[in-house]
């Protein structure tokens, strides 16, 4: 009798792998159950990210009022100064849309930033990923790269109603078309398989041998290919090697992976 | 009763290690939720251990499906059957859980969260381009430092288990005594 039940139990599982599998065949299913399953567990990572920051926040807070009369000088500083820059940038895009109007280019508007906050780490070990708290709700879709002011940090790949998963650009599926600052290098930027959550890895591929690229040299996306938008930072040469049939650099990227809290979604790049 | 409860601790484990960060220097994972099932498939009857395997390995793929140029990485449904073997090859080591004994049991946590690691990255070598297995020092550190994490916390979680276990008045499943998987369950 027990064995029946045993090979009953075993004859249902073996069903029910079967019609998970063929199920996975279906796109549509598979992005519909992964947006449910993460909807499902974002208002814990909510919680649970809120609670870590208050944490954080606890902890830091335990400063010195000279520490903190200092650090509000520095940010005061800062702040007037990215004023300014913001100033002279808008009339410089105002100029540059003026002149690609002039010369039948479509017109660029400055991109459309949502921020977002890091809820959640990559939980596996060979993919680099972060979830983040917003979602379709905020009007965010699949392929929308995030960054930070210091430069590129990914995409987005699964989105649900109210956070979504972004692949970092240490990650080996996430591929950026990027161009060498000063030179006429063209490349393609990804993860190393290596790369992991605490050593975040990026490398360009399929440079010319001729490349000869000297450390430090900075790194932006191209804008080919249509998912990032053009000139943003992606990172610094770290060393550049001759291969048999292409020039190959690792590069160190401009944003902390390591240590990201809060993140922008390019939600338009066009107006 | 202790079904749920193990069900619920899988999914808070599920959801606390998405705060719990890559140990150093390797950037090994913290994984609690496979330490979880294999305490699971050493209490449970072996119809009830299919079915945590079958949530097991349902969660696992379901919050590891990378999407590259709308095309799944990995298919969902494979963890299904690594943590199904897995988790019959620990019940095998059950009577020697039922006689106190739990070091065996640890050391194969350990292991098998090993192999589930390096059965992801052997299967993720095979879908990616170009085909190569590489196997460098901070490869192999991932795949035994999550192992290792796992062996150090599985005696803390054993117990843990083991004291929800007694408070909800679960009897480890005896195959011996003709217990049945209802009561399993």
């Amino acid at each position: 009798m027990r064995f029946r039940s045993k090979l009953i139990a075993a004859a249902l599982f073996v069903v029910a792998v079967g019609v998970l599998i063929l199920g996975a065949g279906n796109q549509a299913a598979v992005r519909g159950a992964q947006s449910s399953f993460l909807s499902l567990i974002t208002p814990f990572l909510k919680s649970g990210s809120a609670l870590e920051r208050k944490f954080t926040a606890f902890r830091e807070g335990l400063k010195t009022l000279e520490d903190l009369e200092s650090e509000c000088r520095t940010l005061r500083t800062v702040n007037k100064e990215l004023s300014a820059t913001n100033q002279v940038l808008r009339g410089l895009e105002s100029e540059n849309n003026r002149l690609r109007n002039a010369l039948g280019y479509r017109e660029r508007s400055i991109f459309k930033l949502l921020p977002a906050r890091i809820i959640g780490r990559d939980i596996s070990t060979w993919f680099n990923q972060v979830t983040i708290d917003r979602g379709s709700e905020d009007g965010l879709r699949r392929d929308m790269p995030v960054l930070t002011e210091d430069g590129l940090v990914g995409k987005t790949t699964a989105v649900s109603e109210h956070s979504a998963v972004v692949v970092l650009i240490s990650d080996e599926s996430c591929k950026v078309a990027a161009v060498v600052e000063n030179s006429r290098e063209q490349g393609i930027a990804r993860g190393e398989r290596a790369s992991s959550a605490t050593t975040p890895m990026t490398s360009l591929f399929f440079l010319s041998k001729q490349a000869g690229l000297k450390p430090g040299q900075r790194v932006l996306t191209s804008g080919v290919g249509g998912v990032f938008p053009a000139g943003v930072l992606l990172g610094a040469v770290q060393e550049f090697r001759v291969r048999e049939l292409d020039g190959f650099a690792s590069l160190v990227p401009a944003v902390d992976l390591t240590t990201l809290q809060d993140v922008f979604v390019v939600v338009s790049q066009q107006k | 009763m202790f079904f749920a409860v193990l069900l619920s601790a899988l999914f808070g484990s599920l959801v606390l290690q998405h705060f719990l960060g890559a140990v150093p220097p390797w950037g090994a994972r913290v994984f609690l939720m496979p330490v979880i099932f294999f305490y699971g498939a050493l209490s449970l009857s072996t119809n009830a251990m299919l079915v945590l395997a079958f949530v097991c390995g349902f969660f696992w793929d379901i919050l590891h499906v990378q999407w590259v140029d709308d095309a799944m990485e990995l298919g969902v449904g494979w963890s299904v059957i690594a943590y199904a073997v897995l988790g019959a090859l620990m019940s095998g080591l059950r009577p020697l859980f039922l006689r106190g004994r739990w070091e065996v049991h640890c050391l194969f946590s350990g292991v098998a969260t090993s192999v589930l690691v390096a059965l992801e990255y052997v299967m993720l070598s095979l879908r990616r381009e170009p085909l190569r297995f590489e196997f460098s020092p901070g490869i192999w550190g991932r795949i035994l430092g999550a192992g290792l994490v796992a062996l150090v916390l599985s005696p803390l979680v054993f117990v843990v288990l083991g004291y929800l276990a007694r408070l909800v008045g679960h009897r480890h499943y005896r195959p011996e005594r003709g217990e049945d998987a209802a009561r399993g369950l």
